[in-house]
């Protein structure tokens, strides 16, 4: 299969998709089928793809059939005008900040630069801080780094609350 | 050790990564580290192409595999063709070829470099073949100089206890900066994202910052949040793979998000650009999109279960006002 060009000129017609990322309650997926959103994209969510899978899973049985970017290509769907809103998972909060899967900041600060909203969701499975450096030195079960460097790999991440719209 | 010429720099193997040889283009084959160190021999044009597209080598090695095609072109065609006009034509389907390669770079302005060459040795009535290469080879080793004056001017923007964060891969010129800034006695800690789909982070980066003696983490794509809300970085320098009149240009996918979030928390972001006047403004990149598969597989295997679906754009535009650092620049025309 070949590749494609895009001018980027153009914005791409995909106003009306949601960005999501995160362990989500089985409510929010049903929540989500009911909104009309053209595309449902979902981070890879490195090093695991644990909530990749759990977000799959839930979104197919829904009918509903997943965009899978990776976790450095949100900033390009905001660029492109192509987010209408974020979706975060958070397994807990205080008054100024809650605590997301890694990515969550990302997210959070491109939403802010281009005026999209950004919801969180309150998951109930929780998540270590960080992973051994050995899960990002492999993909797919194939050993990507070279021996002999560190690697730093954390789960969960602040996100300030003054970049979310709402907590649902 | 003082290092007072630009030949003492020790060269990291992505700093040049293609080379001519008698009867090939020999590509280094970067989807092949760090595990292999394999050279791919591309015979003629057909081939040539055909690395590019794979991807075999990318960013400047894919300028290299444009100069060294037209040498090799030249010297097997300069037996077969005695007129210049239908040596001129050989190169104008070989440019053709190659700027139908890959949509982002801009292979156009090395081929038309070419071209022009060409037509001014059929003006001046010289040797055709003698008249282009000579140019060719004396384009590159211009080239070659003044990255290597950038190499040292990447290491001046570096200071001792700087921890700085890097994205894909810069073809050589980060590592060698890295190298010499270890030789100047500054003490620098890099970050380097794997850069999925095809990890030039991990696979490429993280093995030449090694091989130059520097001291690299690797993190995931989705850390460098945490990494500058945390204040682990303190500097970001990337490389670009296309640049506009107004200064915007185009680098690997996820450059752009790494730009914005660095603005977001005051942190220098440094950009290694070729300046060109080419293109007005960011807005008239062309943005290659890759086919799905090639996130959704690896390593022969899918990633994920199911009917799903994925979205691959190859790079990402970044506007001037993310240059919070500034840009490096170096002339290439």
């Amino acid at each position: 299969m070949s590749s494609s060009t895009i001018n980027n000129k153009d914005d791409i017609d995909n106003k009306g998709s949601v960005i999501i990322h995160g362990f989500f309650e089985d409510e929010f997926f049903v929540r989500l089928k009911k909104q009309q959103i053209e595309k449902v994209f979902v981070l890879e969510a490195r090093p695991t793809l644990k909530s990749l899978k759990h977000a799959c899973r839930h979104l197919l049985k829904l009918g509903i059939r997943p965009v899978i970017i990776s976790d450095n290509m949100a900033g390009f769907l905001f660029f492109k005008h192509m987010v209408k809103e974020v979706w975060l998972s958070y397994q807990d909060r205080d008054g100024e900040e809650a605590v997301c899967l890694v990515g969550g900041l990302i997210l959070s600060v491109l939403a802010k630069r281009h005026h999209v909203p950004v919801f969180l969701s309150y998951a109930s499975s929780k998540s270590g801080q960080f992973a051994d450096e050995k899960e990002i030195f492999n993909f797919n079960g194939i050993r990507v780094a070279p021996r002999g460097i560190r690697g730093y790999v954390p789960l969960l991440e602040a996100v300030p609350l003054r970049y979310v719209t709402n907590v649902v | 050790m003082s290092v007072d010429r630009l030949d003492q720099i020790k060269e990291s193997p992505l700093f040049w990564p293609v080379r001519l040889s008698r009867n090939a283009v020999i590509i280094l084959d970067e989807t092949s580290l760090p595990a292999k160190t394999v050279y791919i021999k591309a015979k003629d044009v057909k081939e040539a192409v055909k690395a590019i597209r794979q991807m075999k080598t990318r960013a400047f090695g894919q300028f290299l595999v444009v100069l060294n095609t037209f040498l090799l072109e030249l010297d097997k065609a300069g037996s077969k063709y005695k007129q210049s006009e239908q040596l001129l034509s050989l190169l104008e389907d070989i440019a053709e070829k190659i700027e139908n390669s890959r949509p982002t770079f801009p292979f156009k302005e090395v081929t038309s470099m070419c071209l022009g060459w060409g037509m001014q040795a059929i003006k001046q009535d010289e040797d055709f073949v003698e008249f282009v290469s000579m140019r060719i080879l004396g384009y590159m080793e211009a080239i070659r100089q003044r990255r290597l004056d950038r190499v040292r001017r990447i290491a001046d923007v570096i200071e001792d206890g700087d921890k700085v964060l890097t994205h894909c891969n810069v073809s050589g010129e980060l590592a060698m900066a890295a190298w010499l800034c270890s030789q100047q006695g500054k003490l620098v800690h890099y970050f380097a994202t794997e850069t999925r789909p095809y990890m030039q982070g991990a696979k490429l980066t993280c093995w030449e910052l090694k091989k130059m003696g520097a001291d690299v983490t690797l993190v995931a794509d989705n850390a460098i949040g945490s990494l500058m809300a945390d204040g682990l970085v303190n500097k970001v320098i990337v490389g670009s793979d296309r640049s506009c009149a107004n200064g915007d240009f185009a680098n690997k996918i996820g450059t752009y998000q790494i730009a914005v979030l660095a603005k977001e928390f005051s942190i220098p972001f440094y950009a290694l650009i070729q300046p060109s006047n080419r293109i007005p403004s960011g807005n008239d990149i062309p943005v290659e999109i890759r086919p799905a598969d090639e996130l959704l597989r690896f390593g022969g295997r899918k990633i994920v279960r199911g009917n799903v679906d994925a979205f691959y754009p190859a790079f990402d535009v970044v506007p001037r006002k993310y240059l919070t650092g500034g840009s490096i620049e170096i002339e290439v025309g």
